[in-house]
């Protein structure tokens, strides 16, 4: 074990000892692997803001029905039954989450005003404007394919009498999930790619450097070194290089997350909202540049694999 | 401990480099292997350091045949040979302590006991006041005994030693061959190649025991100088 742990301890070493022989090509290609790793950071950063509010928005279908302003508390309540056996109808309930909700219109006022932050403007209102409603809670609706049965239900509710309006609610939701769904693929996409790049850059590095150390491979080979103590070195160069990337990457992320909140905080402003982008977490951090590190250490696999079975 | 079994290379159909050669070394021989440029004599001792793979026979080294040695084997059979080269392979970037401290850095060792072994291998050779020098720094001649103390540090039991002393005035080559034969005096088994006639005479007429290769083949086959303290009973 402790010949283990010095073997190790000498590679790092050999390989902090390469890379301080040429350091200015060290940080070149640092800061080239870490523009390849800045775009798909703040992609997973934008996304892992984004994410949150998408879920704390309803993505369960729900149809919401406005009555008529001529139609009566009495009248509104009346609707209940019959609502009721609409949502029996839909099917059975996978996680009994339907549910059917009234919604006085003194109620939905207050929280109108409690939402937008128009108490003032409301307030001027002589009359509550909003009429009573229903919010009907849809289960085992999740896909796509189920957006015909939800028009379906939402045909029945409308041809009720007294009701006027009739929303389905979850329509813009969906359109979003499947949105971030496109975004999280697009950002996969271009992680591979990136990561592709990254391995590439590495790769190059690591051959260069078996190249101008050729001489001290074939005397190490000659002298009863293993492949593994030859090839150490160059596994922690690459591991190095994408771990030292992937820190300038998060940290370019982070700064850029200043000036880009500047401008997101006017643009929140006009919607009452105080959404700003937030840096990653640390286990998030922890895990990107173990993916650094990782992407850095298969380019040096790859070139050592290669290279150095030239030169036996 | 070092046994040919009419072992031949053939590199190509018209690059024949050694032809059905035969011949064993006794632990603790020291043997000159002489022939002329080109004779196959830096081949046959990349063969026993398995630089080099026999395309016909047998190469033994302590009954291992090396033409079955795996790939992982190889550094463990170096780590028992002590090598030398006409071009010193020296790393000029490092010091001569540096130097000879890897073979044993390779090995594991902790890097104290590298350096405590590695001086006083320099010391043997004579040039642990130099410890500190880059190789170029060094003459042609303290080079190579550079590359003898590296070749010794491991302990190794077999030297081979291919044309250490070409290129190297008289002087230079003396103190590079009593080096290795203080190392054989000890019982370590040596074998150096050479093309320089004088040394070699004046090497048989002390009773060395000399191999000669002609085109690959073996000329001549003179008797084993075995230091006396082995050869006793």
């Amino acid at each position: 074990m402790k010949r283990w742990m010095r073997q190790h301890r000498f590679a790092v070493k050999a390989a902090l000892g390469n890379l301080g022989k040429s350091p200015g090509s060290f940080l070149f290609n640092v800061v080239v692997v870490a523009i390849a790793l800045a775009l798909p950071f703040a992609g997973l950063t934008l996304l892992d803001n984004v994410r949150p509010m998408a879920q704390q928005l309803s993505v369960a279908p729900e149809i919401s029905l406005f009555v008529t302003p001529a139609t009566t508390r009495e009248q509104a309540l009346a609707l209940a039954p019959a609502l009721h056996a609409i949502l029996k109808d839909q099917g059975p309930s996978q996680s009994n989450k339907a549910a059917l909700v009234f919604v006085a219109r003194e109620q939905a006022l207050e929280t109108l005003k409690a939402k937008i932050g128009l108490a003032d403007v409301l307030g001027t209102l002589g009359e509550n404007p909003l009429p009573d409603s229903y919010v009907m809670k849809l289960d085992g609706f999740g896909s796509v394919a189920d957006a015909a049965r939800v028009d379906t239900l939402a045909a029945r509710v409308r041809a009720l009498p007294g009701v006027d309006t009739v929303q389905v609610d979850s329509a813009w939701v969906r359109r979003l999930a499947a949105l971030l769904g496109v975004l999280r693929l697009a950002l996969l996409l271009l992680a591979v790619t990136l990561g592709m790049v990254v391995i590439a850059v590495v790769f190059n590095t690591i051959r260069l450097q078996v190249l101008t150390q050729r001489d001290e491979i074939a005397v190490s080979k000659l002298i009863g070194a293993t492949d593994g103590f030859i090839h150490r070195p160059f596994y922690y160069t690459g591991a190095l290089l994408g771990l030292c990337a992937g820190i300038v990457a998060l940290g370019a992320v982070s700064l850029a997350l200043r000036p880009l909140n500047v401008a997101i905080a006017e643009l929140a402003s006009l919607y009452a909202s105080q959404f700003q982008l937030l840096p990653l977490g640390p286990v998030g951090m922890l895990a990107l540049l173990a993916i650094s590190a990782t992407l850095g250490l298969a380019g040096a696999l790859l070139s050592v694999q290669r290279h150095l079975a030239r030169l036996n | 401990m070092i046994e040919f079994q009419a072992v031949s290379k053939q590199y190509s159909a018209h690059a024949v480099a050694l032809r059905a050669v035969s011949f064993t070394i006794a632990r603790g021989e020291l043997v000159y292997l002489a022939g002329p440029s080109g004779a196959g004599k830096s081949t046959l001792l990349k063969m026993i350091a398995a630089i080099e793979r026999p395309s016909s026979g047998a190469v033994l080294v302590n009954g291992q045949d090396i033409g079955k040695l795996g790939r992982a084997g190889v550094p463990f059979l170096r780590r028992n040979l002590g090598l030398i080269f006409q071009q010193q392979k020296l790393l000029n970037d490092r010091t001569i302590l540096a130097n000879t401290m890897l073979p044993l850095l390779v090995t594991g060792a902790a890097s104290t006991e590298a350096e405590q072994r590695a001086r006083a291998a320099l010391d043997k050779v004579g040039l642990l006041d130099r410890a500190g020098a880059l190789p170029l720094e060094l003459s042609g001649g303290e080079q190579q005994r550079v590359a003898i103390a590296r070749a010794i540090v491991n302990r190794p039991q077999i030297i081979l030693a291919d044309e250490p002393t070409a290129n190297l005035d008289r002087a230079s080559a003396d103190k590079v061959l009593d080096a290795l034969r203080a190392f054989h005096a000890v019982g370590v088994t040596c074998m150096i190649s050479t093309h320089d006639d004088l040394m070699l005479e004046r090497e048989a007429d002390a009773g060395a025991r000399v191999i000669h290769l002609d085109r690959g083949q073996l000329a001549a086959l003179a008797p084993p100088l075995i230091p006396a303290a082995q050869a006793a009973p």
